[in-house]
C-alpha cells in the first residue's frame, strides 16, 4: 500500500463546503472499471458523502458517424460498441432498422437470433461472476469462471465463426444458419455450463470470503431502482421483475417460455444469486429454441433504402434494456440512429449506491452494475482535512479491500 | 396485444389533447406524441405517475433545421410512449423533468452535450459529461447537422 506520495495545499480549494470531507479522484484510469471513466469521490472519514461522474473518455461519435453511413454498415459499426454484449448491439440495431420496414423476417433467423443472444448472456454474466470473485478478493472463483467462460466462447466461434464480434445479425434476418448437426454439441455444453452455475451457486452461498464482501453491500431498494430508471439484473436483484425479453418479446422470446428471476434483497450477493440463475434459464432458452426451430429460409434480401419514418425499439441485452432509436430520410443512410447502454441507464443508481460505503467497498459495488466503460489503472485521493493528496492503482485499492474485511490474510 | 396496453395508449392520447398536444402515431404498442414544451413537466407526471410509465429508457436528440426536437421515451410493459418537445434553435432552453424522473439526470447532460439544449432545473447542467474539456465554446454541439465531423476532429485534436 502507498502512503501519502504528496502534499499540495490548493487540492480542493474551491470545496469549502466540504471542509470535513475528503475529495478522491476514481479514474479516469482504472481496472475496477473496464473501460475509462471518472468519479471524484467525497469522503467523510472513510465514508462516501458525494459522487460525481465523468464519462466520454472513449466516446466516439459512432452516432455522428452513423449519419454518414449506409443502413448496412451500420450494422457493422454499432456491433462495434461492446465487445461483451457486441450481438445484443447489432440485433437492437437491426430490429430498430426493420421496424421501420414491413418485411416479415424469417422465423427460423428469429430463433437463431435468440440462440446466440443467450449464448453472449451466459457469456457476459460468467464474465461478471469472475470480475466480481477478482475483485471480492477471491481469485479461484475468477480463474474457474474464466475457464468455463471459455465454454461458451467456443461454442460462439463455433456457431458465428468469430468468438467476440459475431457478425451474425443483418437486416431482416441473420447471416450464418445453425446446422442440426452442431445443436448436440450446444445442448451438451450449455447444459454443463448450467450444472457449473449450479456449483458456483453453492460456493457464493458458503463462501466466507464472498458472503462477507456481497452480502448488505450496495443494497438497492425497488423504489429507488424505479425512480432512477435502472435496468437489467440489478432492478431484478431487487425486485423489481422488468425484463424485456418478458415484458415487450422480440426476436423468438414470445414463443419460448421464460422465467424472470428475481430476488428480493438487492445486494451484491443477490445480484450473484441472479446472473447465475439466468444462466441456467439462459441455458433452458436455448434448449428449448433448439428443439423448437422451425425450418425454412434465414434471410431476406431487401433494397439498400429504407422508408420515411422513426422507430424507438429496446431488447434485453446481459447487462439490461439496451434501447435503439432510428429515423429514415427514405435514403440509403440513416438521418439519425441513437442509442442508449444499459450502463449508462445504470450510472445514476451506481452513484447513489456508493454513498454511505466505504473505499473498500468501491470496486465491488461499481462492479456489481457491471460496467462497460473501458480499463483504468490510476486512482488519486485527496484529504481536505490534511490537504494531503495520493495515489493508488487499482490493485492497492482491491488489497485495501481485502486487507480492511480481512485483516488477518496475508495478501 | 393485451387490452391493457390499448387502453394504456387511449388514455395517454387523451391527456395529451388536453394539454394542447398532438398524436403523431399511435400502433398497439407504441405512441408518439408532440406537446408544447410548457406542458412538459405536466405530462410527464401525468405519464408517468397517473399511467406507471415510471420508466424513462432514454432521451433522444434531433436536428430538424431551425428546431431541436428532444423525445423522451417511457416504456412499461409492451409500450413504449414517446413525449417528443421542439425547441427553436436560437432559444435551447426546456425545463428539466429532473424532478419528476430522478433517473433523467444524465440523459439530460447527453442530449445538452449533443445537441446545445439547456435544460433549466437540472443540477448538473454546469458539467460535461460526453464532451472532452477542449470542445472549444464556439464550434457548435457535434450531433447538430450543420457541425461537420472534419472540424469536431481538427478542434480536439485528432486529425489526421
Amino acid at each position: 500500500m502507498t502512503e501519502p506520495k504528496e502534499t499540495r495545499k490548493e487540492a480542493g480549494a474551491g470545496l469549502i463546503q466540504y471542509s470535513t470531507e475528503n475529495l478522491v479522484p476514481f479514474g479516469p484510469i482504472h481496472p475496477a472499471l473496464k473501460e475509462p471513466e471518472y468519479f471524484k469521490l467525497y469522503l467523510r472519514g472513510e465514508t462516501i458523502v458525494d459522487v460525481i461522474p465523468r464519462i466520454g473518455y472513449v466516446h466516439r461519435g459512432l452516432e455522428k458517424a452513423a449519419e454518414q453511413r449506409r443502413w448496412t454498415q451500420n450494422t457493422y459499426m454499432f456491433e462495434r460498441t461492446c465487445g461483451i454484449c457486441s450481438f445484443a448491439h447489432s440485433l437492437a440495431y437491426v430490429q430498430a432498422v426493420e421496424g421501420l420496414t414491413s418485411y416479415e423476417i424469417p422465423q427460423r433467423a428469429l430463433y437463431i437470433r435468440l440462440i446466440v443472444a443467450e449464448l453472449e448472456r451466459i457469456h457476459s454474466h460468467l464474465l461478471w461472476v469472475g470480475l466480481l470473485g477478482h475483485w471480492a478478493g477471491f481469485d479461484t472463483l475468477f480463474m474457474w469462471v474464466w475457464r468455463d467462460r471459455e465454454i461458451v466462447l467456443d461454442l460462439v466461434e463455433a456457431v458465428a465463426g468469430n468468438r467476440v464480434h459475431k457478425s451474425l445479425a443483418t437486416i431482416a434476418g441473420v447471416k450464418k444458419d445453425i446446422p442440426d448437426n452442431m445443436k448436440g454439441k450446444i445442448l451438451e455444453r450449455t447444459k454443463h455450463l448450467a450444472d457449473r452455475a449450479y456449483f458456483y451457486k453453492g460456493i457464493v452461498d458458503t463462501e466466507t470470503t464472498l458472503l462477507a464482501r456481497t452480502r448488505k453491500v450496495g443494497i438497492l431498494k425497488a423504489e429507488t431502482a424505479q425512480k432512477l430508471c435502472a435496468v437489467g439484473p440489478l432492478v431484478r436483484a431487487a425486485g423489481l421483475a422488468r425484463d424485456v425479453r418478458a415484458d415487450d418479446p422480440y426476436a423468438a422470446y414470445g414463443d419460448v417460455p421464460i422465467d424472470v428471476v428475481t430476488r428480493g434483497d438487492g445486494d451484491v450477493f443477490s445480484l450473484l444469486h441472479v446472473r447465475l440463475d439466468e444462466i441456467v434459464t439462459a441455458a433452458n432458452c436455448i434448449d428449448y429454441a433448439l428443439a423448437h426451430m422451425p425450418s425454412g429460409p434465414i434471410r431476406l434480401k431487401i433494397p439498400p433504402n429504407i422508408p420515411v419514418g422513426e422507430y424507438a425499439t429496446h431488447i434485453e441485452a446481459p447487462r439490461g434494456e439496451l434501447f435503439y432509436f432510428v429515423k429514415s430520410n427514405g435514403t440509403a443512410i440513416p438521418e439519425r440512429v441513437k442509442a442508449r447502454t444499459p450502463t449508462l441507464a445504470n450510472l445514476p443508481t451506481a452513484l447513489e449506491l456508493l454513498k454511505g460505503h466505504t473505499m473498500a467497498d468501491v470496486p465491488v459495488v461499481l462492479t456489481a452494475i457491471d460496467p462497460c466503460f473501458g480499463c483504468m489503472d490510476r486512482l488519486s485521493f485527496v484529504d481536505l482535512d490534511t490537504r494531503n493528496q495520493w495515489s493508488w492503482t487499482g490493485e492497492e485499492l482491491r488489497q485495501y479491500g481485502i486487507k480492511r474485511y480481512f485483516p488477518e490474510r496475508k495478501t | 396485444m393485451t387490452s391493457q396496453s390499448d387502453d394504456l395508449i387511449r388514455n395517454i392520447e387523451g391527456t395529451v389533447k388536453g394539454l394542447g398536444g398532438e398524436v403523431q402515431s399511435s400502433t398497439k404498442d407504441a405512441i408518439t406524441v408532440k406537446l408544447p414544451v410548457e406542458r412538459l413537466i405536466e405530462a410527464v407526471r401525468a405519464v408517468t405517475e397517473r399511467y406507471g410509465l415510471s420508466h424513462l429508457s432514454t432521451m433522444t436528440g434531433l436536428d430538424s433545421g431551425d428546431n431541436v426536437e428532444v423525445l423522451y421515451h417511457f416504456w412499461k410493459g409492451d409500450v413504449i410512449a414517446s413525449l417528443r418537445i421542439s425547441v427553436p434553435k436560437s432559444i435551447t432552453h426546456a425545463p428539466s423533468i429532473v424532478e419528476a424522473v430522478p433517473g433523467a439526470i444524465l440523459y439530460e447532460m447527453e442530449v445538452h452535450d449533443m445537441f446545445g439544449v439547456v435544460f433549466d432545473g437540472n443540477p448538473w447542467m454546469d458539467r460535461k459529461l460526453l464532451l472532452p474539456d477542449n470542445y472549444p465554446s464556439d464550434l457548435p454541439p457535434p450531433l447538430l447537422k450543420g457541425t461537420k465531423s472534419s472540424d469536431i476532429r481538427k478542434a480536439v485534436g485528432v486529425e489526421r
